[in-house]
């Protein structure tokens, strides 16, 4: 009786667990990574000067998102509110704050009159420094204008 | 033995070749991993308050306020002057070289969109204006 011939050995390396890892650290990030943006989703402005602004990705930056059909988002809570209550929960919001910046995230397309009923309302609440998000420095030199 | 195929000590490989594969998932891994902490960017500006009661109104210095005016078909208008988008920047530049205090307010039609009075905001801030101030029409009106 022949004796069994054992198999050749394999040299290469078992890739497959490596393969199982990186598809779920893939999808992983696929899904993080549109829940990452604060706010309501809005087509931001490309600006060729805007300076970088660390504070807004705060946890409990002041963020309002004004969408192309004129709907007003606070954040933090990101909650839909109308403009005339913006006074009352931004000063709640600002108490004991010494940055009393709100970030303002208008879509391209948003009516002008909307964001100036905003900012009036801001005001209103005492905040003089604005900051308009826009899209960041590298994404607007790649457009061409 | 008498079947030895495909010329060899090595045998028949029945595996899929994984190795492209691979290679594009790497890359799209790391491709989602720089896009997540994208650092955000915007314009400073400013919602000037009005003075304090009981204060005399500041002195008319009319010539040395600088408002962008946006109409409603776009065109700007710097103070009286009519500007081309194009030549804002310069004239800006232009205006600004000597003053120490760099402000311009910019006043928009309410039927722009957002975009359009962005870019002028984005404009002033390439030529260099330290504080925007965006006029609303309460503030106008003295509210």
């Amino acid at each position: 009786m022949e004796k069994k011939k054992a198999p050749p050995v394999v040299s290469d390396i078992n890739v497959t667990p490596m393969v199982d890892v990186m598809l779920v650290l893939l999808i992983i990030f696929m899904v993080i990574t549109p829940m990452l943006t604060k706010g309501a989703p809005v087509e931001m402005v490309k600006a060729k000067n805007p300076i970088a602004m660390q504070a807004a990705d705060k946890e409990d930056a002041i963020l309002i998102a004004i969408t192309r059909d004129s709907k007003v988002f606070l954040s933090p809570g990101n909650k839909q509110v109308a403009s005339e209550d913006l006074p009352g929960k931004v000063r709640d919001l600002l108490t004991n704050r010494t940055d009393k910046t709100v970030y303002i995230k208008a879509d391209k397309r948003a009516k002008y009159e909307k964001v100036e009923d905003v900012i009036d309302n801001l005001r209103a609440a005492g905040v003089d420094e604005l900051g308009l998000l826009t899209e960041g420095r590298n994404a607007s030199q790649a457009v061409a204008n | 033995m008498a079947m030895a195929l495909g010329g060899g000590s090595g045998g028949v490989k029945c595996d899929i070749n994984v190795t492209p594969m691979i290679d594009v998932l790497l890359v799209l891994l790391i491709i989602f991993m720089v896009i997540t902490p994208l650092t955000p960017y915007g314009l400073e500006a400013t919602a000037p308050q009005p003075p304090p009661p009981n204060t005399p109104p500041p002195p008319p210095d009319k010539d040395r306020t600088v408002v962008i005016v946006i109409a409603k078909d776009g065109s700007m208008k710097l103070n009286q002057e009519d500007i081309d988008v194009t030549k804002l920047q310069d004239r800006l530049v232009e205006v600004f070289k000597t003053r120490a205090e760099r402000v311009v307010f910019i006043k928009g039609d309410p039927d722009l969109e957002f975009g359009s009075v962005a870019r002028a905001i984005d404009i002033a801030k390439g030529a260099g204006i330290d504080k925007i101030g965006i006029m609303t029409p309460k503030i106008e009106q003295g509210l």
